[in-house]
């Protein structure tokens, strides 16, 4: 049977009417994304004197409140935490840029990382770009694609997808249909450990399997340089007058003893801090300051407790150190 | 179930006649506007991540 060509286009309206409805709603639903929410915040907080960088271990780790009373500031003019689960150095470079731009003057810019997150080279894939990652389609998505590689493939599938909201932001979608998936996958099955951010198995799939591939890597890693996002963050917030912090996060001790005792990580700190120094950034260790194994709720983050103790010794720390007032 | 299956292929493109009583034909083009809409959503429901890990929560 023939179709005719007023009937092809009008069943072909279906579709595309069901993209324009989508790209609405995504597009609607997208304004109350992480990024967003935490732009927003940045707006309304730029009297903020301290600014935190990182991905889920500040975002979880670093409490406003306790850090303020550790800095021993008010709250008007203390600490806002921007750090996102999911993100990397990019992004992070791109809210200090969107705070910087929206008149914040911070004394102290803070970036919490663990492992080897500073030397760490990023290729992406577009599948990466979902989550709070989306925002590099969309916060000056020209100036960040300097700092991660695309292959042409996807170079040219990114500068298709960022004009549109329904591909940018798709992850907000999936991310319920994942959420749907894993309760059904729970039926009748001994409840998995979980908390804030997902579940904890998932982020002991972030360390490193072993000690020697650690070892190993913390060889290679030792000659590599700092990525180029993350000499970013630390040359745009020392000139804009902010001293920065490069703290690497409390960790378990499970992972403190299997990887951070090694001698090989030693060397590889000592690597850290001598780039980071030769930006006039300050590196802070602070792996050790939490011994205690109920203080983390999963392989790699605190618990609120262990969170509160952390952020009010970081304060204390910067306070007693390098950014009392004089 | 075999006129189910034809069914089946029939609303897929695998074949070009539909199973006899089957009450839609190619004709009835507002029946494949909100077919091909509902898959086009269904797909974008569904293809949104490939990687193994994801945070959903934070």
């Amino acid at each position: 049977m023939k179709i005719s060509r007023r009937a092809f286009l009008i069943a072909l309206a279906g579709p595309l009417i069901a993209l324009a409805a989508l790209n609405h709603w995504v597009g609607e639903a997208a304004a109350k994304s992480v990024p967003r929410w935490e732009m927003g915040r940045v707006r309304a907080s730029t009297d903020a004197s301290v600014l935190a960088l990182g991905n889920s271990l500040i975002g979880v780790g670093f409490v406003e409140d306790s850090f303020d009373q550790g800095m021993q500031v008010d709250k008007a003019h203390g600490a806002i935490n921007v750090a996102m689960g999911g993100s990397s150095a990019v992004e992070q470079l791109l809210m200090l840029r969107y705070a910087l731009d929206q008149g914040m003057h911070p004394r102290a810019v803070i970036f919490g990382f663990f492992d080897f997150q500073l030397t760490h080279p990023l290729e992406y894939a577009t599948r990466d770009l979902i989550g709070n990652r989306a925002m590099l389609y969309y916060l000056e998505p020209e100036y960040a694609r300097r700092f991660y590689h695309l292959s042409v493939h996807d170079r040219l599938e990114f500068e298709l997808m960022r004009h549109f909201e329904v591909f940018a932001d798709r992850g907000l979608v999936w991310e319920n249909v994942e959420r749907f998936r894993r309760a059904l996958g729970q039926q009748g099955m001994p409840p998995e450990q979980s908390n804030s951010m997902g579940r904890a198995i998932d982020f002991a799939m972030l360390e490193y399997p072993s000690a020697p591939e650690f070892v190993a890597e913390c060889g290679r890693a030792s000659r590599n340089p700092l990525i180029p996002s993350v000499a970013e963050i630390a040359r745009q917030a020392e000139a804009a007058g902010s001293k920065v912090y490069f703290v690497e996060m409390p960790m378990p001790p499970a992972h403190v003893e299997t990887f951070y005792d090694e001698p090989a990580w030693d060397g590889y700190r000592t690597h850290l801090k001598t780039m980071l120094g030769d930006l006039g950034a300050t590196y802070v260790d602070a792996s050790h300051w939490m011994p205690d194994e109920s203080s983390f709720i999963d392989p790699l983050h605190l618990s609120w407790e262990g969170s509160q103790a952390f952020s009010r010794r970081l304060g204390e720390h910067l306070q007693m150190t390098e950014l009392t007032p004089k | 179930m075999e006129w189910i299956t034809g069914a089946f292929d029939y609303l897929g493109g695998a074949r070009d006649e539909a199973p006899p009583g089957f009450p839609l034909t190619l004709g009835n083009w507002a029946f494949w506007a909100l077919w091909w809409a509902a898959l086009t959503v269904v797909i974008y429901v569904f293809s949104g991540q490939s990687s193994k890990f994801i945070y959903i929560d934070f």
